[in-house]
């Protein structure tokens, strides 16, 4: 397990670092999952809403929604301190969209729980379930470009790990 | 459904251009809203609505309400728990209810955001959940006696006396106890004549009562349980009803619907027509939707939840009702917006100048969806031939400090036997007392009744 000095310095060079990491792990990977769920649950639980006019479902909606910003809250942290803690991340631009894309997602959603913050029906249909649906399409790009990140172009990877 | 798509694609353009202003019409000058045919501005949904809760301060020594010229104030009594209601016995006896309503669940975030809100809106003194009795017999405006009629009540609010039978309209139950004349405290146990609607969530608590003039019906408001359905249809069984119950079996008929938080439940003395004032709903922005005073007819539809001041449909009700829409009853008198009246009564004693001979009191609590404020007074609707003339007058101000922080908040009226206007203030803990300028200095003898 222990690598001498000279490999890690090494392999560090290889592959930018994630910087808010536990034992190598980066946060920002452990985190970014609970956002992703929650936003697409909401978006779920929007259309049975919108089918059933039944307030259970605009209840979830919104909880998903809370639960899920405050995910994504903290998952940008991570993200910006490993932006900002490596520029070798900052030179690759799947990094700038990804980053910007996920910080238009979060834009969205604040808005968005205040607009399911409303009573009723108007709570869901139809801002609220646009700005779901958006949200979703925003992070299935986001998402594609972050797992590029990590699988194209190492980020956060210890090689040295498997070595 | 489709007219609210419609109506939705402007709305998500503003929602992503103005992120999180509150941005909406500028408020209008709320006494336009007062009295009949108020104009109406379009509805306007908010990210956040505009809002001021005052801070509750309570009175300092010496610091009384305002009253209009030719009257004068005085408290009958303070350091009561949050007092709700008066009623006025045969004898002369004052009851005052105590009352809280319970601790609302969480079924949002937003349930938890309002409830931090709102805490500092409430007295800080523990509602007191009984009955007060005072006895001010010389009707000096000093009660000789103040006793505990009836403890450990269940968020009483109606009360109403037929003969030796006295109704307490807690949050679940009207209540029946046998009274004697003179008597201060009641140790029988009630026996429930009607189960009212309560449940868990309970979000309009107050439960008015009055009686009909020939004894035989009482008629209670029961409040919806949601500011516009957003706890689910099923939540609003029996609710923003006012029920009649048949006061020998306890059997109760819905006597109109559609009220969203019927309160101040009164017969009007000429015509013997019910009345109320209603609380409408939140949310629509600051001038939607006017609280109001309606007369009350048997089998009447008044709108809520699917529409406001008679056919103005709410987009936020769905499944909607266009047949129930069509038969909804316009209201009589517009109060304004949000002024949120909960007590009214009909005045016609002789203690009071001529002005205020044969109109209606109403006890306006005041605003929290609004700002700036409006409410926070009582005023004086007159009436001829029994319907509303003319515009309402301020009687009781100076609620609110010029900080915007409310000593006390004015809730239910009544008229006591030597003709004065009682207000219960719930938020200043006192029960306030409105004579005629003179009658107050000179204290002015009244007939004693025992």
């Amino acid at each position: 397990m222990s690598s001498p000095v000279t490999k890690d310095a090494r392999l560090s060079q290889l592959n930018p670092q994630s910087t808010a990491q536990v034992a190598g792990h980066p946060i920002h990977a452990m985190l970014v999952p609970i956002p992703v769920v929650c936003f697409v649950g909401t978006l779920v639980t929007d259309i049975a809403y919108w089918f059933t006019a039944n307030m259970q479902w605009a209840n979830f909606s919104v909880w998903l929604l809370s639960v899920g910003l405050i995910g994504a809250a903290l998952a940008a942290l991570a993200g910006m301190i490993d932006f900002f803690g490596d520029r070798r991340i900052r030179r690759i631009r799947t990094a700038w969209i990804h980053a910007a894309g996920n910080a238009v997602t979060l834009a969205l959603s604040i808005i968005n729980v205040f607009v399911h913050s409303r009573d009723a029906y108007t709570s869901v249909v139809p801002t609220g379930l646009i700005l779901s649906a958006v949200v979703v399409l925003i992070l299935g790009l986001t998402g594609w470009l972050g797992a590029g990140l990590v699988h194209r172009y190492g980020v956060g990877v210890q090689a040295g790990e498997r070595a | 459904m489709r007219q609210g798509m419609i109506n939705g694609r402007p709305m998500i353009a503003a929602a992503i251009l103005l992120p999180l202003c509150a941005c909406g019409p500028d408020p209008i000058d709320p006494q336009t809203q007062v009295g009949a045919n108020p104009p109406l501005p379009e509805p306007h949904q908010y990210l956040l609505p505009p809002m001021h809760v005052s801070k509750a301060v309570g009175w300092k020594d010496g610091e009384t309400p305002q009253v209009a010229s030719g009257l004068a104030i005085k408290a009958l009594a303070t350091g009561l728990k949050n007092p709700r209601s008066i009623l006025v016995l045969p004898n002369g006896d004052i009851l005052v209810a105590e009352s809280g309503g319970p601790n609302p669940p969480v079924n949002r975030p937003k349930e938890i955001i309002m409830g931090w809100l709102e805490r500092k809106s409430h007295s800080a003194e523990t509602p007191g959940q009984r009955i007060t009795l005072l006895r001010d017999a010389d009707g000096d405006g000093v009660p000789e006696q103040r006793s505990i009629l009836l403890d450990k009540q269940n968020s009483p609010f109606g009360m109403a006396l037929v003969g030796n039978d006295l109704y307490v309209a807690e949050t679940d139950a009207v209540m029946r106890y046998p009274y004697k004349t003179g008597e201060t405290t009641i140790t029988e146990p009630g026996i429930k004549l009607t189960e009212l609607p309560a449940g868990h969530i309970n979000h309009h608590w107050t439960k008015s009562l009055t009686a009909s003039p020939d004894g035989t019906k009482l008629y209670a408001g029961v409040g919806s349980n949601s500011n516009i359905t957003e706890n689910g249809i099923d939540e609003e069984k029996d609710r923003a009803a006012i029920w009649e119950i048949d006061r020998a079996t306890g059997a109760h008929r819905l006597y109109a619907t559609g009220l969203r938080n019927p309160n101040g439940l009164t017969f009007e003395p000429q015509t013997k027509t019910l009345w109320c004032v209603v609380n409408e709903r939140d949310e629509l922005g600051p001038d939607l939707v006017p609280d109001y005073m309606t007369s009350v007819k048997d089998g009447g539809f008044y709108g809520w939840p699917y529409s406001y001041w008679g056919q103005h449909v709410d987009p936020r009700v769905m499944p909607q009702r266009p047949e129930l829409v069509a038969s909804a009853i316009m209201p009589d008198y517009s109060l304004s917006s949000h002024v949120a009246p909960l007590g009214m009564t009909f005045y016609t004693g002789s203690a009071l100048p001529q002005t205020y001979q044969g109109g209606a009191f109403v006890g306006e609590h005041g605003s929290w969806d609004r700002d700036p404020l409006n409410g926070y007074k009582v005023i004086y609707v007159p009436f001829e031939g029994g319907k509303p003339a003319g515009k309402a007058q301020d009687v009781v101000t100076g609620f609110v400090t010029d900080a915007r922080e409310a000593r006390g908040r004015p809730v239910g009226l009544a008229v006591d036997s030597h003709g004065a206007l009682l207000i219960a203030d719930d938020v200043g803990g006192t029960v306030w007392r409105v004579t005629g300028a003179r009658a107050q200095s000179q204290a002015a003898p009244g007939p004693i009744v025992r």
